[in-house]
Formats: structure tokens, sequence, C-alpha cells
């Protein structure tokens, strides 16, 4: 009779796990099966989970950077439902507020440095600009001015981190590459994502916010990395690239915000399909 | 005197977000190790860290001190980068759960570009990438972690046979891939 032990009752063996009985006194007697537990673990043995990669020193305060945003948008945690929404609405409010007041400053200073880029829009926005729309105290720009603008420099920040991404997905890792461009850029675009997202937030824009919130990470990843990377560093933020889709999904929207931009200007921002 | 873990979640409870950027600055990194070792990249483990902190946020209120804080959010981050290996792997295309990968030809790196590159790691890392995610969660919290087979499977929902069973599976295929690169084997 073969009473030796099975595949999984060796696995059972070398984790010490309870459960083998008796089947562990053979396991001390018989030689064929202490060489093929000595097999088993020559293999797991080997299987170290590797070195983890240290997060940077100021990782605590980046990871609440990125969470802070987005937990203004939740109910706050065992609050009774009434007072929880009250609350909620409250903070938005005053969140979306402030954000907007800030994206509208930005943006017109955008638009002020861009001039030459969108006299037409501008243009078009301005048999718009009536009686029912609304102006903004700070700046004079109506809403219908501000769909126009954010187009315009939403449109040309999707162009501008579309070109980073393809860029660096073309790379061949191949020994040490510089990535000294891409990271420079992919730095300057961080600032203006964050603030596109949360404008896109802002205006309920969720696709448009969830498209920007996914290329955050990659542009950080980007903007983090050493000015020479190695092979397996490049192909990690390839890989990376690929992964999230976000090229196609960069050009889907870019596609959408180019009709959005040849529409009638009272046209309201359409929800990019992504 | 720092305030303990609970405390913070009461005051957070209370209304009070700085408290809970206290507790995302006290466990971040540890949480980030432990998603790395599951997904075993960088930027993932990253995503896995950011999204166990607003789940975890969102179920505040079921959180009732059975377990330690850091045990509770360790569960959150263990099933978050379950959620994001399973959803890469669809993503990808990548055979199923369904599928023995120990019938197949060994995709791992052969033994000659294992020499070539001299690095085991990456035979390991070709192995553990074959693993569906749920093989790959059980077997890096039993044989990294050390965690016991029951505890693994209540976090992975699973019953104790049913888990005994995937790490099984985990380990048979990483055997079979890794068998070639260790010269005891037969």
């Amino acid at each position: 009779m073969n009473d030796h032990l099975d595949h999984d009752e060796f696995i059972l063996a070398y984790y010490g796990e309870p459960g083998l009985g008796i089947r562990r006194e053979h396991l001390a007697a018989c030689d064929a099966c202490s060489a093929e537990l000595t097999r088993l673990a020559a293999v797991l043995d080997r299987v170290t989970p590797g070195e983890t990669p240290e997060p940077s020193e100021d990782y605590e305060a980046r990871m609440w950077q990125r969470l802070e945003w987005r937990l203004a948008a939740q109910t706050r945690p065992a609050e009774p439902p009434a007072r929880a929404t009250l609350i909620r609405t409250r903070s938005i409010t005053r969140w979306l507020t402030a954000a907007a007041a800030v994206a509208v400053a930005f943006l017109a200073g955008i638009l002020i440095s861009r001039s030459d880029r969108v006299p037409q829009q501008i243009a078009a926005t301005k048999p718009a600009v009536t009686a029912t729309a609304t102006p903004v105290a700070a700046t004079g720009v109506t809403e219908q001015q501000r769909d126009r603008i954010l187009l315009v420099v939403v449109g040309d920040h999707i162009d501008d981190s579309e070109r980073v991404l393809v860029e660096l997905t073309n790379l061949t890792p191949n020994g040490k590459t510089d990535i000294t461009s891409e990271r420079e850029r992919a730095e300057e675009l961080l600032a203006s994502n964050r603030l596109y997202r949360r404008t896109a937030l802002d205006r309920g824009e969720e696709q448009m916010a969830t498209l920007l919130d996914e290329l955050e990470p990659v542009l950080l990843q980007i903007a983090h990395a050493p000015a020479q990377v190695s092979p397996e560093e490049l192909r990690s933020m390839q890989k990376r690239v690929e992964a999230k889709g976000i090229v196609f999904k960069l050009r889907v929207v870019r596609a959408d915000v180019r009709n959005d931009r040849r529409a009638p200007a009272a046209t309201h921002l359409q929800q990019p399909t992504i | 005197m720092q305030p303990s873990d609970n405390e913070l979640v009461e005051q957070v409870r209370g209304g009070d977000d700085d408290a809970f950027r206290l507790l995302v600055e006290r466990h971040s990194r540890p949480l980030f190790r432990s998603a790395y070792r599951i997904t075993g990249n960088a930027a993932d483990a990253d995503d896995v860290v950011q999204e166990t902190f607003l789940r975890s946020y969102r179920s505040l209120a079921s959180y009732d001190s059975r377990a330690t804080f850091a045990t509770w959010l360790h569960r959150i981050a263990i099933n978050c980068s379950l959620d994001l290996i399973d959803a890469r792997r669809r993503r990808e295309g990548r055979i199923d759960a369904g599928e023995d990968l120990t019938l197949l030809p060994s995709s791992a790196a052969t033994p000659d570009r294992v020499v070539l590159s001299s690095e085991m790691q990456h035979a390991i890392a070709a192995a553990m990438d074959a693993l569906t995610g749920k093989e790959r969660t059980a077997f890096v919290l039993r044989h990294f972690e050390g965690m016991p087979l029951e505890e693994i499977g209540e976090i992975l929902g699973t019953r104790l046979n049913a888990t005994k069973n995937t790490v099984f599976r985990a380990v048979r295929k990483l055997r079979h891939q890794l068998q070639p690169f260790t010269g005891s084997l037969t």
C-alpha cells in the first residue's frame, strides 16, 4: 500500500500546519517523503519577498494631500444621516466655492498668457454675455466664458499630457535612459492637473474628474522618477501607462473637447465619454 | 502623549478630519509595504494605500475595535490589492482563475535567461505574476507574512478548505515555474 504523503500534505507539512496527525510520523520515518519535502523546501525557501522600496520621506504628507480633496466629497463616518448631509453640503459648498474661485482666477490668468492661442474662442463667447449670464465677481468672467476657457485650457492640458505619455511609452528600455524632459513636463502638468480636476469636480463633471484623477498618479510617478532610469524603472512606468489605458482615454476626451470647442458658444461643457 | 488609534477613530467619528490625517500619517508606510508585497509594484501599492484610506473612511462607522485599527486597515488593504490585481488581469485579458497553469508550459523566464540575468528574483516575480489575484494574495499572506490559514480565509471570505486549496494551487504553480531553476530538484 502506498501511504506516502500527497502534494497537499507536503505543503501543509512545509508550513507546519495542523491536521497531518499521524502522517507526520510517516514523514519522519519515510526517506522518500523526507526527500520530497526537502525538494519542496528547496523551491519555497527561495521564494522571498525581495526588497520593498521605501517610499519618500514626505510620503505621508503626499498621501494626505491626495486624500484630502476626495474625503471632502464623502459622507462623514458615523454621523446621523440628516446631520451628515448638512455637514457634507456645507463642507462641499465651502470647499467648492474656494476651489472655483481659485480655478477661475487661475484660468483667467492662463487665458491672458495664452491669448494668442485662443482669440477665436474668446470672440465666440462675446455674444453669449447677456443679462442671464452669471458674472463671477472676482474676475468679471461669465459662466459661459468660463466654459469656453475651461475647454481651451483643458484641451491643451490633455494634449500635453498625452504627448508626454506617448513619448515615454515609445522609449526603449536599454541601459540608463534620460527622461529629464518628460520628468520636468510631468511636474508642470501635475500642478495644473490638480486644479483642473478640482474644477471638474466643482462643475459635476465626474468623468473628466475621474480621468484627471487617473492621470495624476501617472504624472506623479514620472515627475518623481530619477533623471536617469534603469530599464526596470522605465518598464514599470510604461507598464503603468499601458495598464491604465490612459493614452486611449486621453485621446477620446481630447476628441470630445475639440468637438465642444467647435460647438456654439452657449453650449455647456459636455460630459466626455471615457 | 500621542492619542491611540481608537481615540483618533472616535475623534474622526465626531467630525475631526484632522484626526484622520494623523491616522493616514501613522499607517501609510506599513500599508504601502504590505500592498507592495501583494501587488509587486510600487505604483499599484501607492494606489492601494489611497483606496484603503478612502474605503476605511467610508466604513469607519462599522469599525468595532474587536481587531486593532491597524489589523482592520491591513485587511482592507489586502482586499484592495486583490481587487487591483483582478482588475488589471481583466484589462490585460489574462487567463482566469479556472484554468490550471500547471498544465501549461511554464511562462516564467527560461533557465538560460535566469542564468544570463543572474536574477532569481526575476523568475520568482514572473512566477508570482502567473498566479491569480486570490492565489497570489493567499500565498503572500501565508508565505511572507506567516498568517494562519483561518485568518486568510476570513479576509478573503473563503472557507478553510477553499483557502487551503488556494494556497495549494499557488504553491503547485510556483513550484512548476521555479523547479527548473533549483538544482536539487528532480
